[in-house]
């Protein structure tokens, strides 16, 4: 019996890797620049043709990286959320975090501009960042006061309500330009994402993504119950607060580099509960991480392909793909209470 | 100890924010010998050295402008470098195309950001049609694989990369130099023109550039309005209504304004009326009540089509706010409409005043003119 | 039996600063089980809820194993104490097995995988609560009764010393009940565990527990084994019982007597009136009974239902004043009922009452 589990897992595993790795190189060796898998080999090892290797090196590896370690970030981010409130369809930004980045985005390109004060993309990053810490930051101060799972989503909700009004407030202030900015910077993109964010995003995603993981055993507990959980030693309280702080750190960290990107967070801890079968956080978390950098892989590919030079954003990519997933996960959730 | 945490978080990404702000760099300096003449233009300008180089200034960036076989000097830093002959540029500033053309160095353009349907004037628009000119996405995502495959030389863009850094700094770090036309920014609408002068330096030749200028503007010079005082000069708005029911005009003192004063008309807004904020907008909303409140008298509207495409009749103006029925100008017929080129025919600034002019003078019989038709 | 394990002193438990149960004093030593009965809302799964450390206590303490409950960490109290509330679990995807390992978590590793030994440990709680063979079952897919058990396994594979229940046999048929309060039982008496638990079924609660603990109106009322509970009328009183009459010797209910002129007699005796008893209650008809002796099984009984009652003292045979009792109900009755068929020494009374009654009444037998 927990033979034919191993296996299962084994081979989901396995069969995970190699989807992410064929589609790494997927977008490696496919752009609108035409290079052979020998160019795309050579120029990774800095020889060939000079513009090759920039292309190679600076734009499409570090694209590939981002989209890989963002991906996993925002899967693992929204499986945290799910465990947290019991509820196999929340999200990372159902607690108002890309509301809280896309309002100070806002705030800085609207006012800055008028004053005539140029920001670098460095201090976009550092915006949005920031935007999302204050949001998880009114989040946790509520946790602690909020008893109930459901009242605590409702004060997400409020919140990215909030912020969306006052983002409204600042473009109303705005031209149709910058209005039109802001609508593209939500929608989300990998381009433009050089080695030096790269380096920054797997700082930042690496380390809490394993934090994320030891978690496992807690989660499993809190999987029956905070009743439950508190009975065999969780300290519910700091759980609780570490769980929003790893996923806001997760998510934040996305929505500054790419924007925000939906869908992820919830359909992929979905596809692999359903793949492995089980929803052990010891298997999920990992394979979350991998699934979610294959699903975003495999989503900007076509984002930046299909209707090349012109690029889709990310959103739209992963909204087509996760939308049924999630639709799916709900049908079937109903089923099963129904059955009962 | 989740407060310190926070803390901790948060200055740690204050700190990233500050130390991203703009660092003064320490510039080279050149011994000049005489700059470029500038009549209207202030957003730019020139510095001509002893080697043989060039220093452009635009709003503090620099630009090194080297010619071919000139040596490179040593100290460059807090430039970017240009080498000439410059090819294979991108130009993403509609107006800047149109200068191209006007100095007829339209061959060393070869990708743009915007695609063929969006381009009004048929020279420009065949080229990107043909294939000649690539269009390569959007100022805000361009194709950065194009870019370099391509091995652009410069990149030329509009004030919108300002909203969009990332892309600035990802295009220089491939090597290379990105400027920023800020035409748009110039408060006399010949200024706008005169940046044909830099573009001139820029493809090897700034005679021919200067000598079209000069051409173009004779015939504003030698309008006579001057003398016209002010309580006699015709009033006009410049408008157009935005898609959530708001009257968008020019500022009063912005260029647009400045060319109906130009052509010897009066722009109807002022700066004290409209309690304007002194910042780099050219454009502000206003509710419709505050238009009619301030705008209802005027002799002239012009309506600018550039954004929502040209209309013919006055009906077609008065189907976008029925209050306008109500304006001096719709009721004496005397409402004109810019056509879409407009704002992308930049050597043309100098006849558009002299439509203006024409306009005023209510010296058109067939109610068409160059840049300027009659609603009917 | 040996020493006390969980011991209380002027402990109070509430919700903040909303005091809902005050004055507890009790101790359970090893192996034994403690059942808490009390009316709904009198507050007895707040008494658990805080005795298992979930929530903080008003006033008063706690020991276990000789400590003050607040000053053991939680991890320790998770080896000691384990639970099994009411709560429904919703995990998704968690097969029973799943669900049972999780019992071993304070003996795990940092990522909570279970070594050999754990495993070893959770299939012996299951084979014990008898759903070894649901292990690759879904939780979401096995009956109320089988989840119970999986519950109780799961507390059973935490090793506790304690283990804590509310309301465990809630939602279980008769055999399922018995079974699990089996189980119960024999964990207190081989491996010396101490059960607290609340229940509502009070027959089991008096044939299963060591001592039970009755709350009432916000304090702890007594204390005591089953039998000195389960006397008079105190579980009346204690439950406020008016739509029915509880028989503390059986801890059963009987449906209140229908009052008012009896019109039916009924012979009983030996245990074989009680039907008779229970029908003509249903159908509403007020009746007579005797004669009954007191140390007869329907005695309890005919007590609860009969309008009248006509009894003999135990042991002795009926004498004819009773006879004549028994006769001047049955003038006034329409029918009588017989429902003895075997007539000894001690009751030969009642034969002669069915003789005297067949000539002038109608006689049903």
């Amino acid at each position: 019996m927990n033979k034919k589990r191993a296996v299962r897992w084994t081979v989901c595993f396995v069969f995970l890797t190699i989807i992410t790795a064929v589609f790494f190189v997927l977008e490696l060796v496919i752009g609108s620049a035409r290079l052979s898998f020998g160019d795309v080999l050579g120029a990774l090892s800095g020889s060939g043709d000079n513009a090759a290797v920039t292309i190679v090196r600076d734009i499409r590896l570090p694209r590939a990286l981002a989209a890989a370690l963002l991906g996993g970030a925002l899967s693992v981010s929204g499986f945290l959320l799910q465990n947290f409130f019991n509820n196999p369809i929340a999200g990372p930004y159902v607690l108002g975090i890309s509301s809280g980045a896309k309002l100070t985005v806002a705030i800085s390109m609207t006012l800055t501009m008028k004053y005539g004060i140029l920001l670098n993309s460095a201090e976009m990053v550092g915006a949005a960042f920031v935007g999302s810490m204050i949001s998880m930051g009114a989040i946790l101060l509520l946790s602690g006061k909020v008893r109930n799972m459901a009242q605590l989503i409702i004060a997400g909700v409020m919140i990215g309500y909030i912020c969306s009004a006052l983002t409204e407030l600042a473009v109303t202030f705005a031209d149709d330009a910058n209005i039109v900015n802001l609508h593209n910077w939500s929608m989300g993109s990998f381009s433009g994402i050089n080695t030096d964010d790269v380096k920054v995003i797997a700082l930042i995603v690496l380390p809490v993504a394993a934090a994320a993981f030891v978690l496992s055993k807690p989660m499993g507990a809190y999987q029956l119950g905070e009743s439950y959980a508190k009975n065999m030693g969780v300290n519910i309280r700091g759980f609780r607060i570490l769980l929003i702080l790893l996923s806001s750190i997760l998510s934040a960290c996305v929505t500054a580099f790419a924007g925000p990107v939906s869908f992820v967070g919830i359909a992929v801890p979905h596809l692999m509960k359903s793949s492995f079968g089980t929803a052990k956080p010891i298997i999920v978390i990992p394979a979350s991480f991998i699934g979610g950098a294959a699903f975003c892989l495999i989503c900007d590919l076509i984002a930046r392909m299909l209707f090349s030079p012109v690029e889709i954003s990310i959103s739209t990519v992963t909204a087509v793909f996760g939308a049924p997933v999630v639709i799916a996960a709900m049908l079937s959730r109903r089923d099963q209470k129904g059955s009962m | 100890m989740r407060v310190i945490r926070l803390l901790s978080l948060v200055t740690t990404v204050s700190l990233l924010f500050v130390t991203g702000c703009e660092k003064k760099k320490d510039v080279a300096e050149y011994d000049t010998a005489g700059s470029m003449e500038l009549k209207y233009a202030e957003q730019f300008s020139v510095d001509y050295c002893e080697n043989g180089c060039s220093v452009v200034d635009i709003n503090g960036d620099k630009f090194l402008i080297v010619p071919e076989g000139v040596f490179v000097p040593d100290d460059t830093s807090g430039m970017a470098v240009i080498k000439q002959p410059v090819d294979n540029i991108y130009v993403a500033a509609t107006s800047t195309m149109d200068l191209f053309d006007g100095i007829g160095k339209l061959d060393k353009v070869t990708m743009t950001s915007t695609n063929a349907e969006s381009w009004s004037l048929p020279v420009i628009k065949e080229a990107v049609d043909s294939g000649d000119i690539e269009y390569i996405g959007k100022y805000s995502s361009p194709d950065y694989e194009t870019l370099i495959a391509e091995e652009c030389g410069l990149a030329l863009e509009s004030t919108m990369i300002y909203h969009c850094p990332k892309v600035k700094e990802q295009i220089e770090s491939f090597g290379i130099p990105v400027m920023v036309d800020r035409s748009s920014y110039e408060t006399h609408p010949l200024g706008r023109m005169e940046w044909i002068k830099l573009y001139g330096l820029l493809t090897g030749d700034y005679d021919s550039a200067e000598k079209i200028f000069n051409d173009k503007t004779k015939a504003f010079e030698e309008l006579s309005i001057s003398d016209i005082p002010d309580s006699e000069r015709k009033t006009a708005a410049f408008f157009y209504i935005t898609s959530n029911g708001y009257v968008s005009i020019r500022k009063p003192g912005d260029y647009v304004s400045k060319m109906i004063e130009l052509a010897g008309g009066k722009y109807i807004f002022t700066a004290e009326q409209l309690n304007v904020e002194d910042n780099a907008l050219s454009t502000m909303n206003i509710q419709t009540e505050t238009f009619y409140e301030l705008a209802h008298d005027a002799d002239y509207l012009i309506y600018n089509s550039t954004v929502d495409g040209e209309i013919d009749s006055i009906e077609q103006l008065i189907a976008k706010n029925s209050i306008l029925a109500d304006f001096k100008a719709v009721k004496s017929g005397n409402v004109w409409c810019t056509g879409q080129n407009m704002f992308q025919q930049t050597t043309g600034a100098a006849d558009m005043i002299c439509d203006l002019n024409a306009v005023f003078m209510d010296e058109s019989e067939s109610g068409e003119l160059t840049f300027l038709h009659k609603l009917n | 039996m040996s020493g006390t394990i969980l011991s209380s002193k002027g402990l109070s438990v509430g919700y903040g600063k909303k005091v809902v149960v005050t004055g507890l004093e009790f101790e359970v030593c090893k192996g034994e089980i403690l059942t808490i009965i009390g009316p709904n809302g009198a507050g007895k799964s707040t008494i658990l809820k805080t005795i298992a450390a979930q929530l903080p206590l008003v006033s008063g303490s706690i020991d276990l194993t000789g400590k003050n409950i607040s000053e053991i960490d939680a991890h320790d109290i998770a080896k000691t104490l384990s639970v099994c509330f009411t709560e429904r679990i919703t995990a998704e995807k968690m097969t029973c097995e799943d669900l049972v390992s999780t019992g071993r978590y304070p003996y795990t590793g940092r990522l909570g995988i279970l070594s050999d030994n754990d495993k070893e440990i959770v299939r012996k709680s299951m084979e014990l609560t008898g759903i070894a063979h649901l292990c690759d079952t879904e939780i979401r897919c096995i009956s109320d009764g089988q989840r119970q058990a999986v519950m109780v396994a799961r507390a059973i594979a935490q090793q506790p010393q304690v283990l804590i229940l509310d309301e465990p046999t809630s939602f279980l048929d008769i055999n399922n009940k018995l079974k699990l309060l089996s189980i119960l039982k024999e964990l207190a008496r081989s491996r010396d565990i101490a059960v607290v638990q609340t229940l509502h079924e009070l027959d089991l609660a008096q044939r299963f527990s060591d001592k039970i603990l009755c709350i009432k109106d916000g304090k702890a009322d007594r204390i005591g084994c089953p039998e000195e509970i389960f006397s008079g009328d105190y579980v009346s009183e204690l439950y406020g019982i008016e739509n029915g009459n509880f028989l503390p010797m059986f801890g059963t209910a009987e449906a209140n007597k229908i009052t008012g002129e009896p019109k039916v007699f009924v012979i009983g005796g030996g245990g074989r009136g009680i039907d008779t008893y229970r029908r003509l209650q249903r159908q509403g008809i007020p009746f007579a009974a005797g004669i009954i002796h007191e140390n007869d099984a329907e005695y309890p009984v005919a007590k609860c239902l009969a309008a009248e009652l006509v009894t003999e003292k135990a042991f002795e045979p009926i004498s004819d004043i009773n006879i004549q009792k028994a006769l001047a109900l049955i003038k006034k009755c329409d029918k009588v009922i017989c429902c003895i068929e075997n007539f000894g020494t001690m009751n030969m009374g009642n034969k002669s009452l069915l003789e005297l009654s067949r000539n002038n009444k109608e006689v049903i037998e």
